[in-house]
């Protein structure tokens, strides 16, 4: 089983340093995006819409995102890139079995946390970026938060390597504080190239920010901190619940949950059997 | 994803410049009328590549809960207005408000309009060639047409586990602590076989050499005529020249007013 993770190609010394930049690269494309987007916010939206801005936010993000993609796709191995096309489905399909419960969240990035807690925080990031890319073909208005998809699993895949996932109440906490980080750098995109929230529900609330004064970027960044962190600590937690269900046989396969012991328990006895 | 002539001609790579292009301009320009000219443009062309059922249906899904929203948020709270229409209580109609939602309302649809043409039109496998004769890693193609291939499997699956959960009596009934053991009940079994299919298709693709670097071949040739080649270099350049226009005319000037 553990067969493929050894077989992977080791690149050399210098292609590894080639990614590790890409990798930096994206992250700072992301990051600088984020903070050029909030200081140059513009003062008056009454001028017309903020094409600068959602020019600036489309490009900075998707650049980071693919960036992102491009460092961690050619060295992820076999056994981990073939749960990727997993992660996305389930993204969609428990995403859509949540909304029969009624439950008023999006949960749609259980996938996501799912691999980031079995193969790391690259794997994570990688995945939230593709989920958004390949979602897009049915839905175009995600493909701008692939940014913020790629955080979230990098995120999680972080969470898992300081062991918060070995007990299912620390999970909820690492969903709650991802949840944060991640709604604040979606929220210029939402701001800026939708001109605000897709939701009628989060619509109401960023409405209700507004009318007490607030600029739009502030009103739909605090309307991201009310919903996405309780949204995230559920994912985070039917992650884990998942990853708990599963056998160990399935989860000692991944070279990160034995390195980092991820998931509390011993690895069974014989793991190459 | 439907197939006809005119898309059959069309380079995959074409069409998705195309696509993209329009897109970013339209955001570019932002002008109302040019959206709406757009919109209406690629519903036209969805209607006759016959694939206006698809799109139009999946639009609507994304569109109509964004405008609702839009027309709720700007219409009926923007602070920054000031030809104030109506008034009920902290609730004010603003003509800048609604001009807001009419200029965002109308770029987003024609992007989603013009993207889901792409993509309802295109021919993933053929994308995929092109992409991949284009040093993309082969990696990318097999997760985005594993993923679309694995999409309506599962959704088969997941029906079967249902039924085999309701015929030893399962019911999706009840409080919300019934509906979410319902859930479990689905979702685990749903997710340990995926797994554990995933595992071997693993060890499939290892011994078949997924994973070994070096050049790939294609079986499958798509066709890509010259005329197409530089109508994509026209098209990016034109989008550059629209992106570069719009970020002269208005970078923000630090503090100056």
């Amino acid at each position: 089983m553990s067969q493929p993770a050894l077989t992977v190609t080791t690149p050399g010394q210098a292609a590894d340093r080639g990614r590790r930049l890409l990798e930096i690269a994206g992250a700072a494309a992301i990051a600088a995006t984020y903070i050029f987007l909030v200081l140059t916010q513009p003062a008056d939206i009454a001028n017309g819409p903020a094409s600068f801005s959602a020019l600036v936010a489309l490009g900075g993000f998707l650049l980071g995102a693919v960036l992102l993609i491009a460092a961690v796709l050619p060295v992820l191995p076999t056994s981990t890139l073939v749960l990727i096309p997993v992660a996305l489905v389930l993204n969609v399909v428990l995403g859509q079995l949540m909304g029969s419960t009624g439950l008023p969240f999006y949960i749609d990035a259980i996938g996501t946390v799912l691999i980031a807690v079995l193969a790391g925080p690259a794997a994570g990031a990688a995945t939230g970026a593709l989920s958004s890319i390949v979602w897009s073909f049915f839905n175009p208005t995600v493909l701008p938060f692939a940014a913020g998809a790629a955080l979230i699993g990098f995120l999680a895949g972080m969470a898992a390597r300081a062991g918060l996932f070995r007990r299912f109440y620390f999970a909820p906490v690492a969903g709650f504080i991802t949840g944060i980080l991640a709604g604040v750098v979606s929220a210029p995109i939402a701001a800026f190239v939708f001109g605000g929230t897709s939701g009628l529900g989060t619509g109401a609330i960023v409405s209700a920010f507004r009318a007490m004064g607030d600029t739009l970027l502030a009103a739909i960044t605090k309307q991201a901190l009310i919903s996405d962190p309780m949204d995230k600590a559920i994912v985070f937690t039917i992650a884990a619940l998942l990853a708990y269900a599963l056998p160990r046989r399935t989860t000692f396969q991944f070279p990160f949950v034995r390195r980092f012991r991820v998931l509390a328990g011993k690895a069974p006895s014989a793991p190459d059997a | 994803m439907t197939n006809d002539a005119v898309t059959a001609r069309l380079h995959p790579l074409t069409a998705l410049t195309a696509a993209a292009c329009t897109a970013v301009i339209t955001t570019a320009a932002a002008s109302w009328p040019l959206s709406i000219a757009v919109a209406l443009a690629a519903a036209v062309l969805a209607v006759r590549s016959g694939a206006a059922r698809q799109v139009l249906a999946a639009a609507a899904v994304i569109l109509v809960p964004l405008w609702l929203s839009l027309l709720v948020l700007h219409g009926l709270f923007f602070p920054e207005g000031h030809t104030v229409l109506a008034q009920w209580g902290p609730a004010r109609v603003t003509a800048e408000g609604l001009g807001f939602a009419l200029e965002v309302g109308t770029r987003t649809t024609a992007c989603v309009l013009v993207l889901l043409l792409f993509s309802f039109t295109v021919s993933v496998p053929d994308l995929l060639a092109a992409l991949a004769a284009r040093n993309i890693p082969p990696q990318f193609g097999f997760v985005v047409a594993s993923t679309l291939t694995l999409l309506p499997a599962v959704a088969r699956r997941l029906d079967r586990i249902r039924q085999a959960q309701e015929t030893r009596g399962m019911v999706v009934r009840g409080g919300l602590l019934a509906r979410l053991g319902a859930l479990r009940l689905q979702m685990v079994p749903l997710v340990l076989a995926l797994m554990d299919d995933a595992s071997s298709r693993a060890q499939a693709l290892e011994a078949r050499g997924f994973a070994s670097p070096g050049p790939r071949s294609s079986y499958r040739d798509v066709a890509d005529p010259p005329l197409q080649r530089r109508l994509r270099v026209a098209a990016l350049v034109l989008t550059a020249a629209a992106v570069t226009a719009r970020i002269v005319a208005s970078w923000p000037a630090g503090g100056t007013a």
